[in-house]
């Protein structure tokens, strides 16, 4: 009996750990990385993951161990214990040692994507002249590139709803903007994401690797249409970016007559 | 170890009510709703005496032949008028968009490009072979009931290239059946605009403002002034989204998708202007015939095959907004002769001009002085906000002052403005309704560095720190 309850316990986190080694195979795992900062993120989440990995492992086995070597047919009387200082010293040093390491190696990647600092400077778009300004709002998504003068909030900003268009290999920078309440921008294969804060203007910056059509995700909860709430980033070369604007600047001023509308 | 009956008992019940609980969820899925069209409540209004207005029994006739016309929401369907064919004009799918013969309104070629990315991922697990991962969503049920089938038809094994060509084609081919539009505007938008486009669905009461009314024909931000919509106003609505309302952009939807939903709410449409178009024939003749049905019909549809004509268009390059053109435009703005705009708008345009609002005798507060057709309370627009419902293109604030807005008290513009002095106010309105963000920023950059000149920095220089402090 105490075999067979070992194993079943046992047989719990063998099969979780088995799930994330096929995971990639059963294509449960991420979706593939196109943006330059990518990798990073990744590396820093394989770390922590291989870290959490160990200690799972390695406290799973001591507990079928333990179950397995402590069950109620050795009819061994327990012994009452005042607690180990010394253990206690070891296990509250040890994940300060993990986390303090954490905390140490997302720095430089942190600094890197986040700080206004560190944003793109010498490329076509800057924090002073970002790309566009993304709108989040109940429950869908708007986005303002500025128009020929290149400045944002003027009458001549062209707007489209749903779809963020940026050229390849372009350190895309751009500021998100709410109109109702928290939103969250989120582009899984871009391994980006960030709240969006009313009253906020949040800088951004991304430079995607490969043309293609990303689901653009609201990931904060914001209401009873969040579900719904998607967009899509499009990325495509830079003379069909061009194109691309200048197919939206021709619908903004259309006369209503030639496009027939 | 041996196991205490308590606990085998626990343990036992606990594993029998969850493979209960199981099996229950399995059998007693709850059954779909059958939603019913109903009439409106101005049809079953009652009158002083406590009896309704229209007879019970003509209120019967009144929903019979609007069944017979459109259908229910679970089949709906136009019926055809003998002297359509004739015409070879068909409302209903398939043989309403573009056909060989160029009758239609919407061409189907035009939307495979659309539907080819829209359905990108399925036309991919197609062309892998992949048939496992070809998902179709539960609101497009035609489309799923013919992959079924044509899954059903051919066995894996025997599936070659002809059978990815037919499978390719279902889904870049795809336009909605009206039955399959009436699902998607079930799960996306009855619960606002309400199972007869009454925009009573039941999260309506939440929204301000409230969701619109198809049934009176009358939508707002159009380019046809009072008459009903085209097809791609109520297409740029879908696709754009009414910007500072609760109506969110449907671009998520594939373009053919979209527009089985404007077939669809034109059915809506239609159906309440025949409602109330035999309601109120009932009351001038005091009685119904089959005769008035068909005439109503007849000429709801003649109103929504002739709103293309009603356009208004603008020939000629949009003129760019120039100092000059601005302050002429402000000048019509305020002139009570010219565009009156200042009345209701306000001198500043912050939607505070005196005629929008009146003393409320009872409470002695202010109130909106005017309601919409639909009876709501309804206020001008705050200018300088830079939202506008009808869109911020020029063309459509153009289209917004020379016609006014159907169904609320935005009046078309006076007939002794030319289009030049349309533009002048569209130019004055555009230049208060933005604040350049990035000339302000720069402008409290130099302040910033200017008091801080003491540590050495020049505002040229000193590019990351002071943003951050932003």
């Amino acid at each position: 009996m105490r075999y067979l309850f070992t194993l079943l316990l046992f047989l719990v986190p063998a099969l979780g750990v088995w799930t994330f080694v096929e995971a990639d195979r059963w294509q449960l795992w991420f979706p593939q990385n196109v943006s330059s900062f990518g990798g990073e993120i990744d590396r820093l989440f394989n770390i922590i993951m291989y870290m959490v990995a160990f200690t799972f492992i390695v406290t799973e086995v001591c507990l079928a161990w333990f179950v397995f070597k402590y069950s109620a047919k050795n009819e061994t009387k327990g012994a009452f214990t005042h607690g180990s200082h010394k253990l206690e010293m070891v296990w509250t040093a040890i994940p300060a040692v993990a986390l303090l390491f954490i905390a140490f190696i997302q720095m430089r990647t942190w600094a890197d994507i986040k700080f206004e600092g560190n944003f793109p400077k010498d490329g076509e778009y800057t924090r002073e002249k970002p790309i566009a300004e993304v709108w989040a709002s109940q429950f869908d998504w708007r986005i303002r590139y500025p128009g020929d003068d290149g400045v944002l909030g003027t009458v001549d900003d062209l707007e489209r709803s749903w779809e963020f268009v940026v050229p390849v290999d372009t350190k895309i920078v751009f500021n998100l903007r709410t109109r109702d309440v928290i939103h969250s921008f989120f582009v899984p294969e871009f391994r980006l994401k960030q709240d969006a804060l009313p009253g906020h203007t949040i800088p951004m910056w991304f430079e995607a690797k490969k043309e293609g059509i990303y689901d653009l995700i609201c990931a904060e909860l914001c209401g009873w249409g969040h579900y719904k709430m998607s967009g899509r980033v499009t990325v495509v070369s830079k003379e069909e970016f061009a194109k691309r604007m200048s197919e939206i600047k021709a619908e903004w001023f259309s006369n209503g007559k030639e496009l027939g509308e | 170890m041996r196991l205490s009956p308590r606990f085998s008992l626990v343990a036992a019940a606990g594993l029998a009510a969850w493979l209960g609980a199981c099996q229950l969820d399995k059998d007693q899925k709850p059954a779909r709703p059958v939603i019913h069209f109903s009439l409106s409540a101005a049809t079953q209004a009652l009158g002083e005496d406590g009896q309704p207005v229209i007879p019970a029994d003509v209120q019967t006739n009144i929903a019979g032949s609007l069944a017979m016309l459109f259908g229910t929401p679970e089949n709906p369907q136009f019926q055809l008028l003998p002297e359509w064919k004739d015409e070879g004009f068909n409302p209903n799918w398939p043989a309403y968009p573009v056909g060989e013969d160029g009758s239609g309104e919407v061409d189907l070629a035009g939307l495979e490009a659309d539907n080819k990315v829209y359905w990108r991922r399925q036309l991919a697990a197609i062309e892998a072979g992949q048939w496992g991962r070809v998902f179709v969503q539960d609101f497009t049920p035609d489309l799923r009931e013919k992959w079924n089938e044509l899954c059903a038809q051919t066995p894996e094994e025997a599936r070659g290239d002809d059978f990815k060509k037919a499978a390719a084609e279902l889904f870049t081919g795809y336009y909605p059946r009206l039955s399959a539009s009436a699902e998607l505007y079930r799960q996306h938008c009855l619960h606002c605009h309400g199972p007869e486009g009454g925009g009573d669905g039941p999260t309506a009461p939440f929204l301000n403002p409230r969701p619109r009314d198809y049934r009176h024909g009358t939508f707002k931000f159009t380019a046809v002034g009072k008459s009903v919509p085209r097809r791609t106003d109520l297409y740029r609505i879908l696709d754009e989204g009414v910007t500072g309302t609760s109506m969110p952009s449907f671009r998520r939807f594939s373009q053919a998708q979209l527009h089985g939903l404007i077939d669809y709410v034109r059915l809506l449409s239609m159906r309440g202007m025949v409602e109330r178009s035999l309601v109120s024939t009932f009351g001038e003749e005091e009685m119904l015939t089959s005769g008035d049905v068909a005439d109503a019909y007849l000429t709801v549809w003649e109103k929504w095959k002739k709103a293309d004509e009603k356009a208004l268009m603008f020939e000629g390059e949009v003129p760019l907004p120039t100092p000059e053109s601005i302050a002429r435009g402000r000048e019509l703005f305020m002139d009570a002769k010219a565009g009156n705009c200042f009345s209701c708008h306000g001198p500043e345009g912050r939607g505070d001009g005196v005629a929008a609002f009146a003393l409320d005798p009872e409470t002695g507060k202010l109130k909106p002085t005017y309601k919409d057709d639909w009876g709501n309370e309804i206020l001008p627009r705050n200018l300088r906000i830079g939202i506008f419902r009808g869109g911020r293109r020029p063309i459509d604030l153009y289209r917004r002052i020379k016609n006014g807005i159907a169904g609320g008290p935005m009046p078309e513009a006076a007939s002794t403005l030319t289009s030049d002095d349309i533009w002048h106010l569209v130019h004055y309105v555009g230049s208060i309704s933005e604040r350049p963000q990035h000339a302000h920023k720069v402008a409290s950059h130099g302040d910033e560095h200017g008091q801080s000149s003491s540590h050495g920095e020049t505002p040229a220089s000193g590019d990351g720190h002071g943003t951050e402090k932003h």
